[in-house]
């Protein structure tokens, strides 16, 4: 890595941290939809590896020329380090596929489902069998 | 380590028949629950949590998932397994279940980063460590950082402590054979026994932990609750041992590092 590269790395990193998750941040899975699945593509803004839960910051073109952004929210750290996840599986910047359960109160808040990167790797919210 | 069975063969010799009786006894050293465990069935139900992949080996890309999480806010009624409420307790499930529906997480304390609290934490749903000696065995959820310590050293529950109710209660336990047997009092009521059936002051919980015939961990939960319950209710966990430097390893939870963050 250059020294260019690295200063960009720590300038994204230090924007990553600057976005806090929602003011109901530890939702549960009763403010969301669980049974119905959508799926969005967005540029990711940012990456919280956060307990109780992580958070994926999606913008998103509205398809009327302006830009969405959804707050997702993913499982905790350490359920995910077992899904085979770690705190740089996404980099602010990349595109990202990610199929979502949207909130039921309707505002851009969503529980996710999983990620689908660009190169077609899969970050799922679970272990391949919840017995580890 | 399984203890061992001592078999011992007395003649009856006195009326010189030669019958023999046997008796068996438990010796040796109780069985060793140490370690770090995961739950066969997270969610109370077989084949793993929905949503997840599959757990057998597939041909071609996933499946697209058509759940996220499972449905746990009571829209779906309640399973025939579910405790048996009074209606007094009943009338609190459904007053619960109409506040998640709207999605309203008020009731919903793990949320809240509260402990799950016994016998809901022995779900164990995000894995389970387990340290034990000869006079204490606790039980760490990775879920919440929540942590239960059963005695063994022939303490019993003072008025002080029965005064002074607890998420996780206070909890003795002795060994039977490889079994071993716990009993749980001075539980406070913000928890639920499963799922969010709420229960009453007067919950105590009997478990009986042991290695199955297959070699997992079981913990055979039965609760009584003379105010909230209309029969006791059971149910049995079973976990299996993490895998050696893979899994065996459970992450700092820090659930109020979320709480911390909201505005």
């Amino acid at each position: 890595m250059n020294a260019r590269t690295a200063g960009l790395a720590v300038v994204l990193g230090a924007v990553s941290l600057l976005y806090t998750t929602p003011a109901w941040s530890h939702h549960s899975n009763v403010g969301f939809e669980v049974t119905k699945v959508i799926t969005v593509t967005g540029v990711v803004r940012g990456f919280r590896w956060s307990n109780p839960h992580t958070w994926v910051y999606l913008t998103v073109d509205d398809g009327k020329g302006g830009k969405v952004e959804w707050s997702c929210e993913g499982r905790a750290p350490g359920i995910l380090l077992r899904a085979g996840w770690t705190p740089k599986s996404l980099v602010p910047g990349e595109k990202v596929t990610i199929d979502m359960s949207p909130s039921k109160d309707g505002t851009l808040v969503s529980l996710i489902a999983r990620i689908t990167k660009a190169d077609g790797t899969i970050l799922p919210n679970a272990p391949p069998s919840e017995n580890q | 380590m399984e203890s061992k069975k001592l078999v011992l063969w007395i003649w009856t010799g006195m009326l010189g028949l030669g019958i023999p009786v046997v008796l068996v006894a438990q010796a040796g050293t109780p069985p060793d629950f140490s370690g770090v465990y995961y739950p066969l069935s997270p969610f109370g139900r077989a084949g793993g949590r929905a949503g997840g992949p599959p757990p057998a080996p597939r041909q071609g890309p996933p499946p697209r998932p058509t759940v996220s999480a499972p449905l746990s806010d009571g829209s779906q009624g309640r399973s025939p397994n579910a405790p048996s409420l009074t209606p007094e307790y009943m009338a609190k499930w459904q007053m619960i279940s109409k506040s998640r529906i709207s999605g309203s997480y008020e009731y919903d304390y793990t949320a809240k980063c509260l402990p799950p609290g016994m016998p809901a934490m022995m779900n164990m749903a995000y894995g389970m460590e387990v340290m034990q000696n000869k006079d204490k065995i606790t039980f760490f959820s990775e879920l919440n950082d929540a942590l239960r310590r059963v005695y063994l050293d022939g303490r019993k529950p003072t008025q002080k402590i029965l005064d002074d109710p607890t998420y996780a209660g206070y909890s003795t336990g002795h060994w039977e054979g490889d079994t071993l047997a716990v009993d749980t009092v001075a539980l406070n009521t913000n928890s639920f026994i499963e799922g969010f059936s709420p229960h009453s002051d007067a919950m105590t919980v009997h478990e009986r932990i042991r290695f199955n015939a297959q070699g997992l961990l079981e913990d055979h939960i039965t609760v009584n609750d003379p105010k909230a319950l209309t029969k006791p209710w059971e149910t049995v966990k079973t976990y299996r041992k993490a895998v050696t430097g893979k899994t065996d390893e459970l992450r700092e939870f820090a659930c109020p590092e979320g709480l911390a963050d909201a505005k």
